[in-house]
């Protein structure tokens, strides 16, 4: 194979067998599909997340990136390392969407080593900016498992008992290059209450098996590209709390806008704390100290007041309520029209769905949608306004 | 509880696998037609649990048809295996019924893994433990020990002699441990008592050997029932092994130390002479009268036969010439000499048992008659002088053995003598070989003495073979599917490399410099896309010595090492077992490794792969066996003659059961999974796909029969891809994991019955 680094047309790309895709089970259920299995685990994920659990709200997570050799495989379009840190961009943007008041750092391996690209921190920009540099990182070696997460728990280890420590791998190799005996490092994971999922690029690694086992996390194989985007967003959503973390009430402020005009003598002298470099006249300021910053949300750096918005707080609510999981019926049953109330398609698969309170119909994607985007049912809503 | 046609089967679990359920169909039909049978099923489907719990069941309602189960297995961690799964089965018998177990179920192993003396367990050697358990307990020590009460002594198993015959080992089950625990608690001799406990066990779980060697078997096995149930577990081999067990290898050392060995057998006469003669003449008496005693016992069917015992011998009386015991000794100088005169060869000589009898005669006047009592007069010899240390006589032990299976069969053994090996041909080693061609020499008694054998295994493709080379007639022949609810085994045959160079490991391309170099991008590309373990194989020792040095000058290890270490299997066994130990620390800790070892080894054989210790293997050519060797010759030449089997049929059958044993190393399991590259062309052949186990054949697709390394890395990277996706119990249930309301319905009752193929 030549392994020039453009590849963009189907017929220089890898070996696929498309036909193989279409081939139709004759033998009945002997083999099953991987499909169906994936769409029951699809289904799955949309209504296992629900019910009354005490979710940790407050997220610390460690995105640890593997930027080895294996990255440069062209299995993923152009390639693995500028595919994912493209998934990864939309995962921190969502991630900070869904999670305002939590936040996220990133650490890249390779070449046996672990370094930091962004430190632990609440601001999605800084971290899109970092992500869209690292495209042209060379990819090199071997990583270390235990170096990254050896690197990660030293910024973990310091947060307080009522956030939830998080680490999750996007590891492309398949072997790693350890200083050390890692069962004793998931060992110390475990003690610290570190949860760490693992995403593979390529096939199951049985210490990843036990690393997310031991520490409670997830561990998932891509497929393929969309797959993958799946994959990441499972982690969207904060996880459960463990019941061992610390219950307490935090202090929060509600920092107001302000925008000072020239004139203003006061405001001359503040700067914005948070991004440091550069001026600007409006702000929030921390009611407590009267620290400016430019962005929430943020842990105040004088007094160590967490500082969110009010809306952030409103936007992390539907996660404390969530809509009821639609109810599966196979589509032989639907008398009407077989139509989806959503997107007005007509209902092709095999099994629709209708929510509980309006009895409205669905199809699979539009199901998907609305629990993972909308958060309420379209047709509750429109039947509320329209009494 | 399952009903399998008529009989109420207790299974100890929730949860059965479709082709269990039809296995013991046809287990059952086997017992009731009081016929052997042999049977395939893939590893990992839970094959002994269906044999133990259908031939118990089978015991409990019809004690008077069947009332001993005796299971056969190669090592004794498999024995072990089996113990503990009889052990489930019983709980859950005891809870189910509710009432106490009365089933006695043990294990039997050799006194170096059963002996409790402190002394003598702390030997390491099977064969020093024998000899010192020995000079202990035999009888005639024992007899000494009224005179000479300073004699060293076994307590445990004195104690177990003065009172462990009369109190049978209560009702249980009793794996190695087991068996020395109660050992203790009570004195006893865990050994004796299990092999006199084998008479009356319901469940009698050993090796191979105890059945199948005429030596052992003689010793442990011959008052078993007749109405007993053998199982021969992993059995594809179970020709080699009754082949070796009938076979005789006899080298200068031997010679020389059966010389010594009748030197201090002429000493130690000549001593008993002067001091106690009368023993001497009780046993020429004894001589006299014959073996009357064994004809009567083997009349009344009472033991199973030997075959180094042959019928006409227990009909006549030991001839004069050897009666007394230094004629005897004369007559084994004799025979040595002429041993010793025939290794002094320069060229290769191969000759018919009748010839080498007729030579025999010829030269030193040694009758054929004479030569057939040997062994049974050594033995008595042996326990005439009370000589405790049996190990010693090892040496003479087989020359005599040997004479008497010389000059018994005149057909089915050959007689090579080779001046020097193969590959050292300026080395002299004369080496006489006196080997067995016919498999089922060993075995006929088994098929002869017990009403049910049958023979099982993951690998018996193609079923046929068997019961042709073992002479005997089966009446059920079955190989069984594994029905998956997932593909969880990809078998690949990689034909060609990426410059389409055909890949083949056959003797003309061995040392192309091409095929090396593909074999090795073949190992490399795949280091780098599976994860964890990998188990490649090789041909033979030679062909990887090769292959690994011209890989080492191309730099291709270097790079497998950047993803993956690599170990190496040698022949030395402590060697091998440390390498394997580290490849599998390094598959535990995601480091990632490769074991590069040989078809027909040991890793070959015994070692599974469970899954991440090998999520590929891969079979660098076709495992042929090395076919210049004089002594497959003969083998082959007598197969055709005997039982119209082809050269190149046996061939490529024992090529292809070995290697579906290499691959079948990695599937241990419906959970795990695994991918098989065959990397020759001539796996593509449907000769040899053909011979391939059903379940494994059933994969191969007509699409990756030939593929190049590019077109098998694809398909491998999306095969691990999928397998590494979520897969719970619940996916498998109802298409290969049944409850018992599932099992019992109509549409897939009609579905297991197409699971066994019948041949």
């Amino acid at each position: 194979m030549d392994e020039e680094p453009e590849r963009t047309k189907r017929w220089e790309g890898g070996y696929e067998r498309t036909w193989e895709v279409l081939k139709e089970d004759e033998s009945g259920s002997l083999k099953a599909t991987v499909e169906e299995i994936l769409f029951q685990s699809k289904r799955k994920r949309v209504t296992e997340s629900h019910g009354q659990v005490r979710l940790g709200m407050m997220r610390h997570l460690h995105l640890v990136v593997d930027c080895s050799r294996s990255m440069e495989d062209q299995d993923l379009k152009p390639n693995r390392l500028t595919a994912s840190l493209k998934l990864i961009e939309t995962f921190v943007e969502e991630y900070f969407d869904q999670n305002p008041i939590s936040q996220l750092g990133i650490i890249t391996t390779k070449n046996k080593r672990a370094e930091k690209l962004t430190d632990l921190a609440g601001n999605p920009k800084k971290h899109i900016v970092a992500l869209k540099k690292a495209v042209d990182t060379v990819c090199l070696g071997e990583p270390s498992l235990y170096n990254s997460l050896h690197l990660a728990i030293q910024t973990l280890k310091h947060m307080p008992g009522h956030t939830s420590r998080e680490i999750l791998v996007i590891l492309s190799s398949l072997t790693t290059c350890d200083p050390a005996n890692i069962c004793e490092l998931i060992k110390t994971l475990k003690s610290l209450k570190v949860r760490v999922s693992v995403i593979g690029l390529s096939a199951e690694v049985r210490v990843c098996t036990v690393l997310t086992r031991e520490t409670g996390g997830s561990y998932h194989v891509i497929l393929d590209e969309s797959h993958f985007k799946e994959l990441l967003m499972l982690h969207v959503k904060p996880p459960p709390a463990s019941s061992s973390s610390e219950c307490s009430l935090i202090r929060m402020g509600f920092p107001q806008h302000i925008i000072a005009s020239l004139t203003d003598q006061e405001a001359n002298a503040a700067i914005s704390t948070s991004s440091g470099a550069d001026l600007s006249l409006g702000g929030y300021f921390c009611p407590q100290c009267h620290a400016k910053y430019t962005e929430l949300p943020v842990e105040c750096k004088v007094c160590g007041l967490t500082l969110v918005s009010a809306p952030h707080l409103a936007r992390s609510f539907h996660h404390l309520f969530p809509l009821q999981a639609f109810t599966e019926s196979p589509t032989e049953q639907l008398q009407k029209d077989r139509f989806c109330q959503a997107c007005q398609g007509e209902l092709k698969d095999k099994s629709i769905f209708s929510c509980p309170s309006c009895c409205s119909v669905f199809c699979v994607e539009c199901d998907l949608f609305i629990h993972d985007s909308l958060h309420c049912c379209p047709c509750c809503i429109h039947n509320q306004s329209n009494p | 509880m399952l009903n399998i046609e008529g009989l109420l089967v207790h299974f100890p679990y929730d949860y059965i696998y479709p082709e269990q359920y039809s296995y013991m169909l046809e287990l059952k039909r086997t017992l009731d037609a009081k016929g052997h049978g042999v049977l395939e099923m893939p590893s990992g489907t839970g094959k002994t649990i269906s044999l133990l719990s259908l031939i118990v069941a089978y015991q409990k309602v019809f004690p008077l048809e069947v009332s001993k189960l005796i299971y056969c297995s190669r090592t004794v961690p498999e024995i072990e295996k089996v113990v503990e799964e009889l052990r489930k089965l019983m709980e859950y018998y005891s809870k189910q019924t509710g009432e106490s177990n009365n089933f006695l179920a043990l294990a039997l192993s050799s006194r170096k893994n059963l002996c409790i003396h402190p002394e003598v367990s702390s030997l390491r050697v099977g064969k020093e433990v024998d000899g010192k358990c020995h000079t202990l307990t035999a009888s005639y020590i024992r007899a000494q020990r009224h005179s000479d009460p300073d004699l060293p002594v076994c307590r445990f198993y004195e104690d177990f002699d003065a009172v462990g015959r009369q109190m049978p080992l209560p009702a249980g089950v009793y794996n190695l441990d087991d068996l020395k625990d109660f050992g203790k608690r009570n004195g006893w001799c865990p050994y004796y008592l299990a092999r006199y406990s084998l008479m009356h066990a319901n469940i009698v779980v050993y090796s191979y050997h105890y059945l199948l060697d005429p030596k052992i078997a003689d010793l442990v096995s011959k008052e078993l029932t007749k109405k007993s149930v053998v199982v021969f577990d992993e059995a594809h081999n179970i020709d080699n092994v009754c082949i070796d067990s009938m076979s005789v290898n006899i080298s200068r050392r031997t010679l020389d130390r059966c010389q010594t060995n009748v030197e201090t057998l002429q000493n130690t006469i000549q001593k008993i002479k002067e001091t106690d003669a009368t023993k001497l003449k009780m046993e020429y008496r004894r001589l006299v009268e014959g073996l009357k005693e064994a004809n009567v016992a083997r009349e009344t069917d009472v033991y199973l036969s030997n075959p180094v015992l042959p019928d006409e011998i227990l009909q006549e009386a030991v001839p004069g010439t050897i009666r007394t015991a230094e004629h005897f000794v004369g007559f084994l100088k004799r025979f040595l000499e002429y041993l010793k005169s025939r290794l002094r060869v320069h060229h290769v000589v191969q000759e018919s048992t009748p010839q080498f009898l007729k030579d025999i005669f010829d030269k030193v006047c040694i009758d054929r008659k004479p030569l057939r009592f040997c062994a049974e007069r050594l033995r008595s010899l042996l326990r005439t002088l009370e000589i405790a240390d049996i190990a010693d006589f090892s040496a003479v032990t087989l020359i005599s053995n040997f004479a008497t299976l010389v000059s018994t069969y005149s057909q089915g053994f050959t007689i090579i003598i080779e001046p020097f090996e193969d590959r050292t041909p300026t080395i002299a080693n004369p080496v006489l070989h006196f080997s067995c061609m016919d498999p089922s020499i060993a075995i006929k008694p088994v098929f002869q003495r017990f009403q049910s054998v049958i023979i099982t295994s993951g690998t018996l493709s193609p079923l046929d073979i068997y019961p042709r080379i073992l002479d005997f007639r089966p009446v059920t022949m079955a190989s069984f599917t594994m029905t998956l609810a997932r593909t969880c085994l990809c078998p690949l045959i990689v034909g060609r490399g990426n410059d389409q160079v055909a890949l083949s490991s056959k003797f003309e391309t061995r040392e192309d410099f091409a095929v090396i170099r593909n074999y090795g991008s073949l190992l490399q590309e795949m280091s780098a896309i599976v994860p964890d373990g990998i188990v490649a194989f090789f041909t033979s020792y030679m062909y990887m010595e090769n292959i690994v040095a011209a890989w080492y000058e191309q730099g291709i290890l270097e790079n497998i090492q950047r993803n993956k270490l690599i170990f190496i299997e040698t022949p030395d066994a402590a060697e091998t077992s440390m390498a394997l130990e580290k490849y599998q620390e390094a598959c535990e800790n995601g480091r990632g490794a490769i074991l590069l070892s040989v078809a027909r080894g040991k890793v070959s054989e015994g070692i599974d792969f469970v899954h991440h210790f090998g999520r590929a293997v891969i079979m660098f050519g076709v495992p042929y066996v090395y076919t210049q060797s004089r002594i497959l010759k003969a083998r082959l030449e007598y197969l055709r003659d005997q039982f119209q089997i082809r050269e190149n049929d046996f061939l490529t059958f024992d090529a292809m059961r070995h290697a579906a044993q290499c691959v079948g190393r990695v599937i241990r399991g419906k959970t795990d999974y695994g991918l098989m590259i065959f990397a020759d062309k001539r796996y593509a052949r449907a000769d040899k796909r053909g011979k391939l186990p059903r379940w494994i054949q059933e994969h191969i697709s007509d699409g990756s029969l030939n593929l190049t390394v590019d077109e098998a890395v694809q398909l491998s990277k999306h095969f691990l891809r999928q397998m590494a996706q979520p897969f719970r119990q619940e996916d498998q249930l109802g298409l290969s994991l049944l409850t018992l309301e599932q099992l019992e319905s109509e549409e897939m009752l009609k579905k297991i019955s197409q699971i066994a193929h019948q041949t």
